[in-house]
This record gives structure tokens, sequence and C-alpha cells, in this order.
């Protein structure tokens, strides 16, 4: 089988949509599904890529690939992608990628991700490296390409906030783990990192994260680092303007307003 | 069963310490309650009476301490702790004497043991008192305790039972100065058949003392989270440890992360601590961490983010990295 | 093997917000959660279930909201939940929850083992294990990091205790309380939490269980809050220091001097 080719959203000028999970506590479970159904039909329906979060933020929630059975959702092999981060236990993070080779869901976004005190952390022994010090996204991707060879399309995070040096001496650990796409966490606006990411690594292809939400504040808190938020945010405007000053990358959308926003969108990547 | 209905408050006298007895040797936690129970004693005009169960217990005697009286079961069969034949032997001692108050160390076995003979007498149990004080007009005695992980400070009474049975923590009361003129009374008790159990023992007894750090028991605390990435990162913070005679404990992400074993856990499913300096180096502080040691004297912090919730509680707070600033401060120790 | 896991419903929060002034955490529980330790409990009655077979209870006192969590128990695996919720049941004080929950255990019947977190997080007393095991008459062990069982009527435990471990064989029933450590909680399926929804989950009231009245709710607690205050506060100024190591280190150790403590 020939895996898709992460070039394809940009040649065809498709999003990345986020679409969270229900969470595990929510006391409106079947409303919750009821909701994602809707969305996620939605961005297959409009030809994007529907991205599925993995407990984001370390707040429980559940799996992609158990509610596109639960469901019975469509899976088409460019418009489904999985974040699956180090906090499953050795025979969760099996039973998920077994589910997701048998759902013909190829698109894997491979990050360390966030603990809980609910989250067990994949331990080093399990995925036979026990000399190392703990799990991260290099040795998840290890794992995954030695013992599901030539089954998925891994993608890892670049995050431009972080100290510069160390993200890009991992980054390159990334690629050479396995790496094939990037997605860079929220910017909005040019971003230094990110140009230099580009040039670093001028065959990945890198798809920027567009914060949809306006409240800048939520955006802060998830990627740890005060932003500056004196002046009113547009989502819609940046994203237009990201979408210029960076036409060779694809966009992932994060808190996009299904209701006010999404059949907008399309008229902004043109 | 004391019920509410047969008590006659008044037949209820002196202030118990349940000692703390490991393989013969009593513990500082026992000290510590005395010193408390002391202090009641005199309040309340009557004695301290010291309880001590085990096998071959040294130096029993413990009226340099406070006590006045110390009741001994020396037997073999109290030399590994069987909850139910403790429970069983204290009861029958607490309706025999019918103390008014009862201090226990909240430590593990203080914490299985003294419920069972709350809910076997009847009487209420207050955990983990941080003061204790005597109402005067009517003996109750007036319990703290932190709830809501330190959060919320509760008054308790149990006006309408006796004895009052409180727990508390290894470090929290102090031992008065010792006093060698003291004097006292040492009654031998034995176990009474009846108290016995005989379908449950103690195995093996494993005592690990290099692992298996007790938090409780140190002043100091040299806590690494997430930013001590790793082993080599904990190495350090156990050489400071070692410098100034303190342990070290850990987040949770830490020891998820496998760089250090649980039994270092500080929080919510850690343990909670309460020591006089606290440095949590390269902690962010989810509230899950800061429950567990918000109560320590000075809180220290060492963190490359200045704004993280444990920089925002820390009485000093120092911008910086970890790797960096630790060996600087072990040469200026070691300079001195 | 019959089990029963008591478990406890307590508020949480998940953002640490600290009062510039106090020092003090900022609390604003707006959640109810499975108390944390309570998550080992399950998961230690559900592997012994899925080992030796049986039934695995879960069983909790509080508000008719506490449903919640007995269909959490359910998603992971836990046979049935029973919710003993009643106005009289409201101020009891350990003495009281562990009554009310032993004469649940005794209507329960033929049950060989009840397992309890270590504590809740929300009073952290501890007590409430032992005070069941007290009530039934039933033995007891606490704190343990394993539990095996070792023949019909016999398990072998793990104390944790401060200064290592010891083995200790109880015989059955009885009552265990489990540590953070024993195992590794599955996290619910989506499938287990739509099963769960359907579950019927019984209510239980005093008559249910034949409860003496009088040792109920606030008017059996042989405690009572008298007073409740917020912590002394942490003194409000931070000092704060930055710079080269070797300042920070020096400044650290000046500070330290300032207050007695070298």
């Amino acid at each position: 089988m020939v895996k898709h080719d992460p070039h394809y959203y940009v040649k065809n000028k498709r999003y990345h949509v986020e679409v969270l999970p229900p969470k595990q506590d929510t006391a409106k479970l079947l409303a919750d599904l009821d909701l994602f159904k809707e969305k996620y039909l939605r961005v297959i329906q409009s030809g994007y890529c529907v991205c599925i979060t993995d407990n984001a933020m370390g707040l429980m929630a559940f799996q992609g690939h158990e509610i596109i059975e639960e469901l019975n959702l469509p899976v088409h092999r460019d418009q489904v992608m999985i974040h699956l981060n180090t906090f499953h236990t050795k025979c969760d993070l099996d039973n998920i990628l077994t589910s997701c080779k048998n759902l013909g869901i190829e698109s894997l976004l491979i990050i360390t991700g966030d603990g809980s005190d609910r989250l067990p952390k994949l331990q080093p022994s399990d995925i036979g490296e026990p000399d190392l010090e703990s799990v991260t996204s290099v040795e998840l991707l290890r794992y995954i390409g030695r013992n599901y060879p030539d089954t998925f399309v891994l993608g890892v995070a670049f995050n431009p906030y972080e100290p510069v040096e160390h993200e890009f001496a991992k980054m390159k650990r990334k690629i050479e783990a396995g790496a094939s796409f990037v997605v860079t966490q929220p910017i909005i606006e040019r971003n230094v990192q990110v140009d230099r990411l580009l040039s670093e690594h001028p065959s990945i292809p890198v798809t920027v994260e567009a914060w949809m939400s306006k409240k800048l504040s939520l955006l802060s808190e998830a990627i740890g680092y005060e932003i500056p938020q004196d002046v009113e945010y547009d989502p819609m405007a940046t994203l237009s303007m990201l979408h210029q000053i960076y036409p060779q990358c694809g966009v992932y959308l994060s808190l996009v307003g299904f209701k006010t926003q999404f059949d907008l969108v399309k008229d902004v990547w043109i | 069963m004391i019920t509410r209905n047969d008590i006659e408050k008044s037949n209820f006298k002196n202030v118990w310490v349940i000692a703390e007895v490991d393989r013969g040797i009593i513990q500082p936690v026992t000290l510590e309650l005395l010193g408390s129970a002391r202090t009641l004693a005199n309040k309340r005009n009557c004695e301290v009476w010291v309880i001590l169960l085990g096998h071959s217990i040294q130096h029993p005697e413990l009226y340099a301490y406070g006590a006045d009286v110390c009741v001994v079961i020396d037997d073999i069969r109290l030399n590994h702790f069987i909850d139910e034949l403790e429970a069983n032997v204290l009861t029958r001692l607490i309706k025999k004497y019918q103390p008014e108050i009862i201090l226990c160390g909240a430590t593990s076995r203080g914490r299985a043991l003294i419920p069972r003979v709350a809910v076997l007498t009847y009487c209420g149990l207050t955990a983990d008192c941080t003061q204790l004080d005597i109402d005067p007009d009517n003996g109750d005695l007036l319990q703290t305790r932190p709830a809501f992980g330190g959060n919320i400070l509760a008054t308790i009474r149990s006006s309408d039972h006796r004895p009052q049975i409180a727990s508390v923590r290894p470090r929290v009361m102090k031992a008065m100065t010792l006093n060698p003129d003291r004097d006292g009374i040492l009654i031998m008790e034995s176990i009474d058949p009846r108290d016995e159990i005989n379908n449950k023992k103690v195995v093996e007894v494993f005592h690990d003392t290099q692992s298996a750090i007790n938090l409780a028991d140190a002043e100091i605390i040299i806590a690494g989270g997430r930013g001590a990435h790793g082993k080599a990162g904990f190495e350090l913070l156990r050489q400071l440890a070692q410098k100034v005679g303190g342990a070290v404990g850990a987040s949770r992400a830490a020891v998820d992360s496998g760089w250090i074993p649980y039994t270092h856990q500080v929080g919510q499913t850690g343990q909670t601590v309460q020591t006089k300096i606290y440095i949590a180096c390269g902690i962010s502080g989810q509230i899950q961490h800061l429950v567990g040691m918000q109560s320590c004297d000075l809180i220290i912090a060492i963190d490359k983010n200045p704004d993280t919730p444990m920089m925002q509680m820390a009485d000093i707070a120092i911008t910086g990295d970890m790797f960096e600033i630790l060996p600087e401060l072990i040469n200026e120790i070691n300079q001195r | 093997m019959k089990i029963v896991v008591c478990i406890k419903q307590v508020p949480a929060s998940n953002d640490a917000k600290i009062d510039p002034q106090t020092k003090r955490i900022i609390r604003d529980a707006v959640k109810s959660i499975l108390n944390p330790f309570d998550n080992y409990a399950l998961e230690e009655g559900v592997r012994l279930k899925e080992k030796f077979g049986g039934e695995v209870i879960a069983l909790t006192m509080g508000p008719l909201s506490a449903e919640a969590i007995l269909r959490e128990a359910i998603a992971l695996g836990v046979d049935s939940g029973i919710l003993l919720s009643d106005r009289t049941f409201g101020g009891s004080d350990t003495w009281a929850t562990s009554y009310v929950l032993s004469k649940a255990i005794e209507k329960i019947g033929n049950v060989d083992l009840v397992i309890c977190g270590k504590q809740a997080v929300d009073g952290d007393t501890a007590q409430v294990g032992p005070g069941i095991a007290a009530h039934l008459n039933w033995q007891q062990a606490t704190y343990l990091m394993e539990i095996r069982r070792t023949d019909e009527r016999k398990i072998l435990t793990k104390r944790l205790h401060e200064n290592g471990y010891d083995l200790c064989e109880v015989t059955l029933p009885a009552v265990v309380t489990v540590v953070k450590g024993i195992n590794t909680p599955r996290v619910p399926t989506l499938k287990g939490r739509l099963a769960s929804l359907k579950s019927d989950i019984p209510i239980w009231t005093p008559v249910d269980i034949d409860a003496n009245i009088v040792q109920l709710g606030l008017n059996g607690s042989p405690t009572r809050v008298v007073k409740t205050e917020p912590p002394a506060p942490r003194s409000s100024a931070t000092v704060k220091i930055k710079g080269s190591p070797e300042h920070c280190a020096q400044e650290l150790i000046h500070q330290l001097r300032l207050r007695s403590i070298l």
C-alpha cells in the first residue's frame, strides 16, 4: 500500500481541523458524541482532514479511534489524523495503533503530551528501551516505526516558544526517528523560529497552527508562555495573513467555531 | 462499647499517649506526643500516661519526657504490628483505666490502629491534629486540623464521648525539655487471651533504609519536578540533600517519568509534608502538588519560569537554571 | 470472590491559582471527581475478579449526584454500584460513615474482601477503612502495595510503612486499603462508559441496611466540627532572586542567614 503524501494538503488547499473528543467526565456523553459526529462529518464532507486530540492538556477524554468505531464514522485515508502521546500503558498504546491500522487511519501526530494523576506514563522498558530515562515523542516514533513498519505517516509538533536550540536539536532527533511532517504550535504572526524550521528542513512539509478562538489567554495557557494581548484578536484576519506569509505551509485550525467560522474558511485559502 | 448514654464524664481522667515502638525502639513521635500531652495535663491538672506495646522495648520509662505513668506490655506477640491484637489490647485498657484524652501518632501504624479503637469504643477521633487545647469548662479537647489539603482549618470537639482521641503527625508537636529528675509509676500489663487473634501473621519484614526516605521525618526537603529533566537532575538534588541533611522529594510528573521512586512523591497522591524548609526545583506547582507542601515553614523555589504557581507561592523565588544554581549552592555551603 | 470497593466523590479543582496576599491556594472546587486513591482500589478489585472470578460491587455514601462515580466505576469494569443516600446520613463523621458502609456490606452479604483507597483527598483521615473493619469485626490491612491470594480464605498483603514494608497474611473476610503504586488503573473506554449509562443503580436508605437510626449522620457522629477558618496566611512578600548562578546562590544563603536558618 502506498501511503498518502503529507504535501497533499498544501497542494489541494485542504485544512487540518482539530475536533476535541468528549471528555471522560462529561455529564452529557450522548449529546457530546452527537456533536462530535456532526463536526467530524462536516470536516470530512468539506474535504478537510479531521484531527482528534489525545487527552489534550492532561484532561481525560475518549480516544479518537474508539469514537470512530463506536459511531461507525467514515475514514478516508487523507482525512483523519489522530494525536498520540506518551501517556498510555503499553497495552492501550498497541490497542490504539492496531485499531488505527484496521480503520485505515494513516496519519498520526506523535507528541510527548501532558500527564495527570490518572494518565499512565509509558515506561522505557515497555517499548524495549530500558536504558532511557523517560519516553518522549522521539522514542514513541521509533517504537511505532519498528513495530508497525510501513503502516503510518508520522508527524511531530514544533514549539517555537521553547528554548530555540533545544527545540531544534529535538526536531533533528524527531526526524531521525521517523517523523515525516511537522505541525507547529499556534502562531499569530510571522515567527522567526518557524522561518528557521522551514529553511533548515526544506523537504519536510510544515503545517502551521492557526488559533481560531478570540481568546488569546487560552493560547497563553495552552503553550505556557505569555502572549501579548493588548489588541483585539481577529482569527479570520490572522488566518488569511498566515496563508500569505507561509504559502508553502498547510494550516491546522484549532478551536474553530463550527457555527460562525467553518463555512467561511474555505474562502480564505485561495 | 461506651455509648453516650452510659458515660459519666467525670469518670474519665488523664491524658494518654500511645507510644510508637518499632523493633523495640521508641520512635521520636512518642516524645513529641508526650510534650503535647504534658501541656494538656497541666491545664487539666491530671496525669500523663504512656502506653507502650511491643517486644524488647528499650528504655520504656519515659518520665523524663513528661510521663507520670508508663503502662507496658512487652510481649513477643507484639513484635510485629497486628492491628486487631493491638486494638483489642488498647480497647480493654481504655475500659479498665478510662482516660479522658488519647493521643496517637499519625504514622502508618497509628493510622491503622487508632480508627479501629475509636470504633470499638464509640469515641470521636480526629486525624492529623496540628493544635490541641482544652476547654477548661468541660474538659473538651479542642482539636484543630487542616482539611481540603490545608485550605481550611477545622476545630473539632467530641463533647458527648469519652475518651477523646486525636492523632498527630510526626514533627508537629514539640517534645519537652528533658527533665531527668521526674519520676513516675510503671505498670506492667499483659495480653489477655481474649485479645488474641490467631489467623493473622506477619511473614516477613523488609527494612529499606536506602529508598524509603521518610519524608515526614525530614527537616528539609529538596524536591524536583519535570524541570529536573531526569535522573541526573535528581542526583544533583541528592547531593544537596546530603550536604544539608535533608530528604529528596518529587512531583508526580518526575515519579511518573521513572526518575525517582513513588515513596518520594509529595502531593495529593503522595505524601503531605510540613518541613521547616522546602526547596522546589523545576516544579511548576500543580494544585495536587501544592496541597502536599503548602504548610512548610519556608518555601524556596528555583525555576526558569518566574510565573509558575510555585514561584508565586514561594517565600524565596529564584529565577534560573537549577543545573547552574545548585552546584553553586553546594559550593557555597562547602566553603562555610 | 465477592469484592466490595468503597469509593467517595470529592471536590476537585484543576488550576492552581495563588492568592498574592495570603500565598494560599485559591480553591474553586467546581467539579466533583472520584477520589484519586479510589481508582487504585477499583482497579485492584477488577483485577482480582478477572483473575479469580466472582463479582465486584462499588459502594458509596453521598448525595444523589454521587451516582456519577458509581457509573465511572462500572465503566472501569465493576459489575454494579450501590448508592447510600438519605437525609439522615448527612453530617456523618468517619465513625458514622464507616458504620453505614459496614451495614451495607452486611446487607450485600457473603462479601470476602472490601477494598478502599488509602484515604480521601478532602478529609485526608484514612479512618474509614479501618473503621469499617472494626464495625464488621473483620481483619484489616492498610497501605497495601500488593495483594496476593494464597488460598481460598487467605491473602498475603504487602504493607507499606515508614521504614520499608512487611508481608502480612490476612484471613478473609477482610478490609484492606491500597496506595498508589499497587497497580496502574485503566482508563475507561467509550464502550464501558456507554454501557455504564444503562446500569441501574439502587439507592439504599437506613431501612434498606437495617441501620440503627441513632448512630447515623450528625447525631450518630462522636465528633463535631465547631469552627472552620482559613489557615494563617503565608507571608505575602516573595523575595525574588535572579542573576548569575553565583549571585543566586550567595543571595539565597544571605536570605537564609537573615532568617537565622544558617
